[in-house]
């Protein structure tokens, strides 16, 4: 191999090893992503609360799938605040590290009000556990979320 | 260091004195006469109203751990960037609380913001809102206060430096600051728009964290809530007009749906920066004032 084939080769395989921890430093920037699993959950709450306030019938199916759906974003959110991951244009509160415990326990909350919320079949029971599961995104949100513009 | 002579000095002195006496003169306290008080039977159930449409509970609620934790006792914490205030107890205790106020001192400390011995209350206290609402309504405010169980509670001193001097201070501020004519919602507009405007403008003092202050730290009524920095130092409070064409709400009803639930029903823009207990209190009042609150905030552009 001559000196110009080996320099490209080594630059070749430099700027893939480079573009390639770009990529997944931006992918797995974990601000970026709870931001979107949330996103998911917010976006969940939309037919959950037409059913709450009856502009849609009451459908245990869809109460089921759409409340899944916000308990494994949740589980996936909760996993994405490590040490160090706020600031920025991050809402996250500080208040998440100082207090773990507090944080990691409002989460848990609101995983099984999201549980509940799925295994909901009655309609007389449904807006209780809707309100229940939103109750319990307010009670975190209010301590551990900055407001926005 | 040469000493000055005592010409000198004597010059300072008098100096000294005579700004003294200009800055008592301009701090003096300016209370309302008794004769402003009109005779009347006062409505609690309307200053219940008030008391939810004002959110007094969000900042006076009892310190943590308190025995009734639903009254209003006051002492938690409110942090504020020149120091930390711990709210006065609203409850009829005569010791700690409201209990030996007569009408026109709690009149004086909402309109006029001062204390019953005339020391001037820190804007932090927002009788600038306050002073917009109507003499019967302040009434009925303190008659539902006074309705409730006494609680004993005795807080810390607010931590400002320098807090006397400040706090005699605050009349400077109060001469410009007051200066401005009360809120006024004018006679134009549908009755429950102009109920809404009130709730909002006067009980309800929405501006103190949604308008932007000046320098001076008085509301910039060019800019009447369109948000800004968050007056606890950190993330921003959202604008309030617009609320349509940004599609924050679809309409009156969706907004008033909102106000009452909050994020129990999913409006996850109710519930950071303190303003989940705001959200709280509103949903205490007549569905007929939520709405008018909405009807007015959707008017705004």
């Amino acid at each position: 191999m001559s000196l110009t084939k080996r320099t490209l080769a080594y630059g070749a395989g430099l700027s893939f090893v480079v573009a390639g921890a770009w990529g997944a430093a931006f992918a797995s920037d974990p601000a970026h992503q709870r931001h979107e699993a949330m996103e998911t959950v917010q976006e969940s709450f939309k037919p959950l609360r037409a059913i709450a306030v009856k502009e849609t019938p009451f459908d245990a199916a869809v109460v089921k799938k759409t409340a899944t759906t916000i308990l494994e974003k949740l589980k996936e959110a909760h996993g994405l605040f490590p040490e160090g991951s706020g600031g920025g244009d991050s809402r996250a509160k500080a208040e998440i590290w100082s207090d773990r415990a507090g944080f990691d326990k409002a989460m848990k909350d609101a995983q099984a009000a999201a549980e509940a919320t799925a295994v909901t079949a009655a309609e007389a029971d449904y807006v209780a556990a809707m309100k229940a599961l939103g109750g319990s995104c307010k009670a975190c949100h209010d301590k551990y979320r900055l407001p926005k513009q | 260091m040469r000493l000055p002579s005592r010409r000198t000095a004597a010059a300072i002195a008098s100096v000294l004195a005579v700004a003294a006496v200009v800055f008592w003169r301009l701090t003096e306290p300016d209370p309302l006469p008794a004769s402003a008080i009109p005779a009347r039977t006062a409505d609690i159930a309307n200053g219940e109203v008030l008391y939810h449409a004002g959110s007094c509970f969000a900042c006076h609620k009892a310190a943590k751990g308190a025995a009734n934790p639903q009254l209003p006792s006051g002492g938690t914490p409110f942090k504020t960037p020149i120091g930390v205030f711990y709210p006065q107890n609203l409850t009829p205790d005569p010791e700690t609380g409201l209990g030996l106020w007569s009408e026109v001192a709690f009149v004086t400390a909402m309109a006029r913001g001062l204390a019953p011995d005339g020391r001037h209350y820190f804007p932090a206290f927002p009788y600038m809102a306050y002073r917009a609402m109507r003499m019967t309504d302040l009434l009925d405010l303190r008659a539902y206060v006074m309705s409730l169980p006494p609680v004993k509670a005795v807080h810390p001193p607010h931590t400002v430096p320098l807090l006397g001097l400040a706090r005699r201070g605050v009349g400077l501020w109060k001469r410009i600051a007051l200066a401005r004519p009360p809120f006024n919602p004018g006679s134009d507009g549908s009755d429950a728009w102009k109920r809404g405007a009130y709730l909002v403008n006067a009980p309800g003092h929405c501006g103190e964290c949604h308008t932007p202050k000046s320098w001076l730290m008085i509301e910039d009524l060019g800019r009447h809530l369109v948000g800004g920095p968050h007056p606890g130092g950190e993330g921003k409070v959202p604008s309030l007009r617009g609320l349509v064409t940004r599609e924050k709400y679809e309409d009156a009803s969706n907004l008033t749906l909102a106000l009452q639930n909050g994020e129990e029903l999913g409006y996850e823009d109710l519930s950071s920066g303190g303003m989940a207990a705001i959200q709280e209190n509103l949903a205490k009042l007549p569905e007929s004032d939520v709405r008018a609150i909405a009807e007015y905030l959707l008017s705004l552009k």
